[in-house]
């Protein structure tokens, strides 16, 4: 019991915590004035938000109910809250873990960070963007933790701001960027003129009635009904754009092959990693909690918004899978992967359509956390790797990196690891999520998309295979440099074990996430918002 | 025969959507960084304007909300002034968003404008067309 009272009080402590942390780093840099004291004071804070969503992932998990962490005291429909159920307990609980890594990552990669201390702010900003993305209950909320997720991205992306091309891969991504979150503004205006209400809850409980009233024949008000539904279409097309902007889902992907290799490295594997699942976890929250199947929407539209999601994620594995072949420079290949794992998630997320399936629908979602995590870890894996063959080489030209691997043994078996899991071989975990993907089409009886999923990861495999052999099968032609790596490749090492094992635990984490999905994405919540809500 | 209120209503709401659709259009298709972030601050205005216009919630009229949503003389209230005042009064969310967002709007224009400063300084200009260092 005491647990979930702490993990009440961080719930609204994370974020505000970390953006003190963020705001005092250039004072005290000042007042210290040595050069490492950045670095660790980022470690600390990392370390705090990643006990912390610890601590509250496992007060989600012992209580049955959502965290409701009220801001100021104001009763839910009112004021901000914080909900956090299993799902984005799960999400942010990974998130923080893999930003602590990449934060010691950042040590290591410190001698490119010529003023560490912006980076470091940057970097614990992003932090808490996406925290506060993941954690928010209320949609303008989320609206704010986007901006302050996107200004830190596009600065980190500009982190050498005197290369070229990483301004350029910085505008392009910013301009686009605020364009569609003011977009998503608007939407927010639609969804607040229809509903009077800017709260999850509240909007889900509030769609759940429409939906009840237009059921059960209420014919004055079936007009009206007709309205909130077309108006709700509006705001979510208005909303998507963002998201899928954000998780660089075809056709909104053109930032991301030029943002993540003109980037630091630990900023590649974050954004690459994590900054795209909010997107997912944000579209997920709309047509799922907000407007689920038990919603105006439901009545009308959202069959079509999530059939034209299938149809966008289909056509982003496939470009992503077939850019990637082309490509020389390592970091960018990783970019089309993502592009292309990015297909494959929006693809599973999109199963809701096939309402007379429950169990198809659980199943897809299932999939669909599974792959999130077992990419985001190994994109950052790879990324983190590449870095160091990167470093080694001096280029990112993978014809000019032939054999640099073999001086380096652990950090390449990681980095095989990797992408064999990425490629979804049979022990790994990207096998067994691509599995249950695969399920659940074939439960809801759509042998296509299932289909769809098994040639894009076939097509993948030659990206893959180019860059594993270009990198550490083939002979060296030339002298590369030794460089210290400190220990950074059992960090690597680390996170590849964690790979094989989420893929051999597959029968744990599937049960863990079908009960997570069962009890907080399915239509049965809406009770915990109806009892909230009094 | 509409009436003047109508028609002045669909005069902002046309404007509205036209400043959109030209605010997308300089985003989209001018070439210079600094007309594409003019464009960007012209979108978020627009929507900043949507939002107050949905906090009057009808047409300005003495019956309809006008009033800033303060409640001066709550000591002594009765029934008929707080019917009288939840008619009149402007509600006053959307303004609280509105704040938000033109603080928000004002940190993100100020990126891009240092972001385009040192494009400029790198490169020598500001026209899109030039900037094309990258492959993708």
């Amino acid at each position: 019991m005491d647990l979930v009272n702490i993990a009440h009080d961080l719930t609204g402590l994370t974020v505000p915590v970390l953006a003190l942390f963020a705001f005092t780093l250039p004072l005290l840099a000042k007042l210290f004035g040595e050069k490492r004291f950045p670095a660790i004071y980022a470690l600390i804070a990392m370390i705090f938000a990643a006990i912390s969503s610890t601590i509250i992932f496992i007060g989600s998990r012992i209580n049955d109910n959502p965290i409701f962490y009220k801001f100021g005291g104001w009763p839910p429909p009112l004021g901000i809250v914080y909900e956090v159920d299993g799902f984005n307990a799960t999400l942010a609980l990974f998130t923080a873990w893999i930003m602590l890594l990449i934060s010691i990552y950042s040590i290591w990669y410190g001698r490119h960070l010529d003023e560490p201390e912006w980076y470091y702010i940057l970097l614990i900003g992003l932090n808490a963007g996406m925290l506060g993305c993941l954690y928010t209950g209320d949609v303008f909320n989320l609206f704010v933790m986007l901006e302050v997720l996107g200004i830190s991205a596009y600065a980190l992306v500009a982190y050498h701001k005197n290369k070229h091309e990483a301004l350029e891969a910085s505008m392009k991504y910013a301009i686009i960027g605020a364009t569609a979150t003011t977009i998503y503004f608007i939407g927010l205006v639609v969804i607040y003129s229809v509903y009077g209400s800017l709260n999850m809850a509240d909007l889900a409980v509030k769609n759940y009635y429409l939906y009840q009233a237009q059921r059960s024949g209420v014919t004055l008000f079936s007009q009206m009904i007709t309205a909130i539904g077309a108006s709700s279409l509006l705001a979510i097309s208005l909303a998507l754009w963002v998201f899928t902007y954000k998780s660089a889902l075809f056709p909104n992907h053109f930032w991301l092959p030029d943002a993540h290799p003109e980037a630091p490295t630990p900023v590649s594997a974050a954004l690459s990693g994590l900054v795209v699942n909010i997107g997912v976890y944000a579209t997920v929250r709309f047509l799922y909690t907000i407007f689920g199947p038990l919603s105006p929407l439901e009545l009308y539209y959202r069959e079509i918004v999530l059939i034209v999601i299938l149809i966008l994620g289909f056509l982003g594995g496939l470009v992503g899978a077939l850019l990637m072949i082309a490509q020389k420079d390592i970091k960018r290949l990783l970019a089309y992967s993502t592009v292309s794992h990015i297909g494959l998630i929006y693809m599973a997320a999109s199963i809701g359509f096939v309402t007379n399936k429950p169990e198809a629908v659980i199943l897809g979602l299932t999939a669909m956390i599974y792959h999130i995590i077992n990419h985001g870890l190994g994109k950052a894996l790879l990324f983190m790797a590449s870095g160091v063959f990167i470093d080694a080489a001096g280029t990112r030209n993978m014809d000019e990196m032939r054999g640099v691997g073999r001086l380096y043994p652990i950090t390449s078996l990681a980095f095989i690891i990797g992408f064999l899991s990425m490629m979804g071989l049979i022990p790994f975990a990207g096998f067994f999520s691509k599995l249950l993907m695969y399920q659940a089409f074939i439960e809801a009886g759509l042998l296509l998309p299932a289909l769809a999923i098994i040639v894009i990861s076939a097509i993948s495999v030659l990206g893959y295979a180019k860059a594993m052999y270009a990198i550490v099968f083939s002979s060296m032609n030339k002298k590369y440099e030794k460089i210290p790596l400190k220990g950074i490749n059992y960090m690597l090492l680390l996170m590849a074990i964690a790979l094989i094992a989420l893929g051999v635990l597959y029968p744990f984490i599937k049960d863990t996430l079908y009960g997570i999905v069962l009890q907080y994405l399915t239509p049965n919540r809406i009770m915990y918002y109806r009892f909230l809500m009094r | 025969m509409i009436s003047l209120s109508t028609y002045l209503l669909t005069i902002i709401v046309t404007s509205m959507i036209m400043n959109l659709a030209l605010a997308l259009y300089g985003i989209f298709f001018k070439p210079h960084l600094t007309k594409k972030i003019i464009a960007l601050t012209i979108l978020g205005d627009t929507a900043n304007t949507f939002a107050i216009i949905v906090g009057y919630r009808r047409w300005i009229s003495p019956h309809s909300p006008s009033r800033p949503p303060v409640l001066v003389d709550y000591a002594n209230i009765n029934q008929e002034d707080l019917v009288n005042f939840v008619n009149t009064a402007v509600d006053p969310l959307p303004q609280a968003l509105v704040l938000t967002a033109i603080v928000i709007g004002l940190a993100v224009t100020l990126f891009l404008v240092f972001l385009a400063l040192q494009i400029y300084r790198l490169y020598g200009t500001l026209d899109v067309r030039e900037i094309k260092r990258l492959r993708g």
